[in-house]
Order: structure tokens, then C-alpha cells, then sequence
């Protein structure tokens, strides 16, 4: 089918399923289908923060006290969070903006990706403080093997999304050949792809940035990188909604709560999706082992990073019906708890002086004497 | 209805019994009874602290964004209205 900036058949959104139904047309939220959806808007919206509003200045100094294992895992991990942000900014939007039917749920996943942009802009702001030119940082991230395995595996279920809907809308069900490939493209298959790249997200949002949170929480408890701290934990509190959002979409599905056909697709990929979140489990657990390699840092080390991993991935897992397959049954840094309390993360006034990066760092404060006589 | 009630129990299955205070969510009850429960936003939006109700009912005082199941709290957002029984997984 087509897809269609404003579909003129008049339709009734209450009456459409979260996705593959008739395209949205009228951007309206007076009524919904899943309340939800508004709901996390309107939380995602009262969380807007300006990376340049955290001042890390004083990061510069810390980050020249740490050892060369510790600057890499600071640095690995911002190169790793830069990469899942980088695919959080664009494909929610690339992915299922086409094939979405509810206007609730289509601004959320608007709303959804903009703020993984404030991510993005926030790692830049946090490099440029630390180096004068920080371009080796991010040209690594398009090199480094360790991130491209993860990149590969991150992008892949979008990518396969995409590729399947742009054929469905361009040509509709039919089995085509392409560049030596044989693509089948049938509703259901659509749907599947759609059901495991709603798996890959979830893992991404649910476990994905844990290794790195917990890395940076570790030198806030040794007061160092504190700036960098307050931004991860804005990036935190975002996070957390974004699962929120990817386990109410799974959970809808499986409970027969919006399109049944999902429901059948859900109980059908099952063990696929139990093995994304495994899979994902054991990368993240991989990362931890590549950070600590050259080196430990203090108050962390990979065997007490990796039960954490576990720790938090039984609490998502069992959140969307996937069980709790791991061992771990306490939380191995309960001090991780402190540092994703929305109390917690509220942007001082004193600290929220803001730290502008101008040619040549000239100070442009302009106050209201400045214009003397003149008339404003 | 206020969370107010004074001299209700709350029963952690197999654990323990301790009595709910008046103003405090049910998380912060648990706490003060050194009950470690997990938990990250304290605000009903990450589902960090989810549990089972297995008796009784609670009241939320924000309306809970995460995700539960039907049985299933957010003790970081309610209080309880009767004697409670719940559950951690
Ligand atoms: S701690 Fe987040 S929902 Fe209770
Ligand atoms: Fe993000
Ligand atoms: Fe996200």
C-alpha cells in the first residue's frame, strides 16, 4: 500500500491497530486508542533538557587525573553510546513512521527520536570539552571492530524493516528478486519483521547503555566526571521511557490488545525474540570484557559489571514475558539506584550557567547595561 | 481517598510483615523497614520497582506510565488502602 502524507479516506484511528492499518491523516488527540502513548509524550516533553545547560567544564581537569585504562573506558563508552544514539536519532522515525495508523502513537515516536538528537548533541558538547579537536573520537566509531559488531546487530532488524516496507509500499505482496536476492513480502512477513525489530529496539533501550551508565555512575561515586554524570542521568531518565514506550507496543501485541494477528506472530517468534535479548545480553557482556582489558578502574570490575547486566536484563525480560532466565537475584551496584532517581536528576539553577563553544571561546554576555541608552 | 489510613500491614510474601505509615508510599514503608526493593525513577514511568499484589488494594497518587500486568504495582507510586500481601519476582 502507498503511504500517504494525509490520507484523504476519512478513517476512524480508534478503530485502526498500531501499525499496517490505514495511514494516519488527522493529527488529533482528543481521543485515542492507547492513552499511553499521549501519556509518555506529554512525560517525554516535561524532561526536555539542553545538553549545554550541564556545565562539564570541570571534567577537563578529572578526565587528566585518570589512568589510561579508565580514559578508555570513558572514551570507548562514549564512542559506544554515540553509536546506539546516532540509530535511536534517525530509525524510530525512518522505521515505523511509515507504516503507523495512530496519531498518538506516531507523535510519540516522533517525540520519541527527537530526544535521542539531544543525546547525540549532548556527546559533542561532553567531547568538546575534553579535547580541542575531538574528530579522532568519532571517526573511530565508523572503525573500531568492537563498535561496528554492535553496530551491525543494532541495525539490522531496522534495516531489514525498511528495506521490506519500502518494497510493500512501492510494489505491494509479491515475491521480487533484487540484486541476486529473492525477497518474499506477504502482510505476515511484515508483521514479523516488525515484531523482532520491536525486540531489537527494546533490548537496545533496556540493556544496551547499562555497562556505560554503570561505568560513569562509578567515577560520580569517586567525584570525578561529575558533569558527565549529570548528562548521563538526563539520558537515563529518557531511556527509561523509551522502554517504558517499547514494552507497552510488545505487551499490546501479546495480549491481543490491538492487532490479533500479532498476537498469533507474538506466540510464533517467541524463541526469536527470547534469543535477541540473550544475544544482546552477551554483547553487552562482551563490551564490559573489552573496556576492563587494558585495565580495571575503581569500584568496577567486568565480573560485577556482567551480573548487573544480568541483574537488569531478568527485570526487562520478565517485563515483556521473556522469563528471568539469569542466576543473579540482587542488585550487584545498588548504588546504581541512586543515580537513576528522577529526584536526583533535576538541573541545578546554579549549575545551569550556560557553557556556549564560540570561535575562539570569546565570552558573548551580553547584559542589560551593555546597551547603555539605548532603546530596546 | 488519603494516604492517611494508620495501622495497615503490609505482608511481603515469605519475608515478612511490617505496618504501612501514613503519608509514605508503600516503597517507602518497605524501606523504612530496610526492605531492599530495586527500583531507578520513584516516579510510576520505568517499572523498575514492579511487584504482585496478591491481596488487598492501593491507590496510586500519580498515574503510573510503566508497564504492569494485571496483578501487578508500582510500589514507588501507591499506598495501600486495606492489608496488602505482594510479592517480589
Ligand atoms: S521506580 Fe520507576 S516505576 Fe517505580
Ligand atoms: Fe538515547
Ligand atoms: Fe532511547
Amino acid at each position: 500500500m502507498k503511504y500517504t502524507t494525509f490520507n484523504q479516506q476519512n478513517n476512524d484511528a480508534l478503530k485502526e491497530p498500531m501499525f499496517f492499518g490505514a495511514p494516519v491523516n488527522v493529527a488529533r488527540y482528543d481521543q485515542q486508542k492507547h492513552n499511553i502513548f499521549e501519556k509518555l509524550i506529554e512525560k517525554q516533553i516535561s524532561f526536555f533538557w539542553r545538553p549545554e545547560e550541564v556545565d562539564v567544564s570541570k571534567d577537563r581537569i578529572d578526565f587528566q587525573k585518570l589512568s589510561d585504562s579508565e580514559k578508555h573506558i570513558f572514551i570507548s563508552n562514549l564512542k559506544y553510546q554515540t553509536l546506539l544514539d546516532s540509530v535511536q536519532g534517525r530509525s524510530p522515525n525512518i522505521a515505523f513512521l511509515p507504516i503507523v495508523s495512530l496519531p498518538e502513537l506516531e507523535t510519540w515516536v516522533e517525540t520519541w527520536s527527537f530526544f535521542e538528537t539531544i543525546h547525540s548533541r549532548s556527546y559533542t558538547h561532553i567531547l568538546r570539552n575534553l579535547f580541542a579537536d575531538p574528530s579522532a573520537i568519532f571517526e573511530d566509531i565508523v572503525v573500531n571492530d568492537e563498535i561496528k559488531r554492535r553496530a551491525a546487530d543494532i541495525s539490522k532488524y531496522y534495516d531489514d524493516l525498511i528495506f521490506a516496507t519500502q518494497l510493500w509500499q512501492t510494489r505491494g505482496e509479491g515475491i521480487y528478486d533484487i540484486e541476486g536476492e529473492t525477497h518474499t513480502i506477504t502482510m505476515r512477513e511484515l508483521k514479523k519483521k516488525l515484531y523482532l525489530c520491536m525486540h531489537s529496539v527494546n533490548a537496545l533501550e533496556a540493556i544496551r547503555f547499562y555497562v556505560s551508565f554503570a561505568c560513569t555512575f562509578a567515577f560520580a561515586e569517586r567525584e570525578l566526571m561529575e558533569g558527565n554524570s549529570k548528562i548521563i542521568r538526563l539520558i537515563a531518565r529518557d531511556e527509561n521511557l523509551h522502554l517504558t514506550s517499547t514494552q507497552h507496543i510488545i505487551n499490546l501485541w501479546a495480549k491481543g490488545k490491538d492487532d490479533p494477528e500479532m498476537a498469533e506472530v507474538a506466540a510464533e517468534c517467541h524463541d526469536e525474540a527470547l534469543a535477541i535479548f540473550t544475544y544482546a545480553v552477551e554483547q553487552e557482556k562482551q563490551w564490559a570484557d573489552y573496556l576492563f582489558k587494558q585495565g580495571s578502574m575503581i569500584g568496577l570490575n567486568k565480573d560485577i559489571l556482567c551480573q548487573y547486566v544480568e541483574f537488569i536484563a531478568n527485570q526487562r525480560m520478565s517485563a515483556i514475558g521473556l522469563g528471568q532466565p539469569y542466576a543473579v537475584k540482587s542488585n550487584p551496584l545498588p548504588w546504581m539506584n541512586n543515580y537513576l532517581n528522577s529526584d536526583n536528576v533535576q538541573v541545578a539553577p546554579q549549575e545551569s550557567e550556560i557553557s556556549s563553544y564560540l570561535v575562539g571561546q570569546i565570552d558573548s554576555e551580553v547584559s542589560a547595561d551593555d546597551f547603555g541608552d539605548f532603546d530596546l | 481517598m488519603a494516604n492517611t489510613k494508620a495501622g495497615l500491614v503490609i505482608s511481603v510474601k515469605e519475608v515478612t510483615s511490617l505496618p504501612h505509615q501514613p503519608d509514605k508510599t508503600l516503597l517507602q514503608s518497605l524501606e523504612a523497614q530496610n526492605i531492599e526493593v530495586h527500583y531507578h525513577c520513584r516516579e510510576g514511568y520505568c517499572g523498575a520497582c514492579r511487584c504482585r499484589l496478591l491481596k488487598g488494594q492501593v491507590e496510586y497518587s500519580v498515574d503510573p506510565l510503566a508497564y504492569v500486568d494485571d496483578d501487578e504495582i508500582l510500589p514507588c507510586c501507591c499506598h495501600p488502602l486495606s492489608d496488602i500481601e505482594i510479592e517480589f519476582s
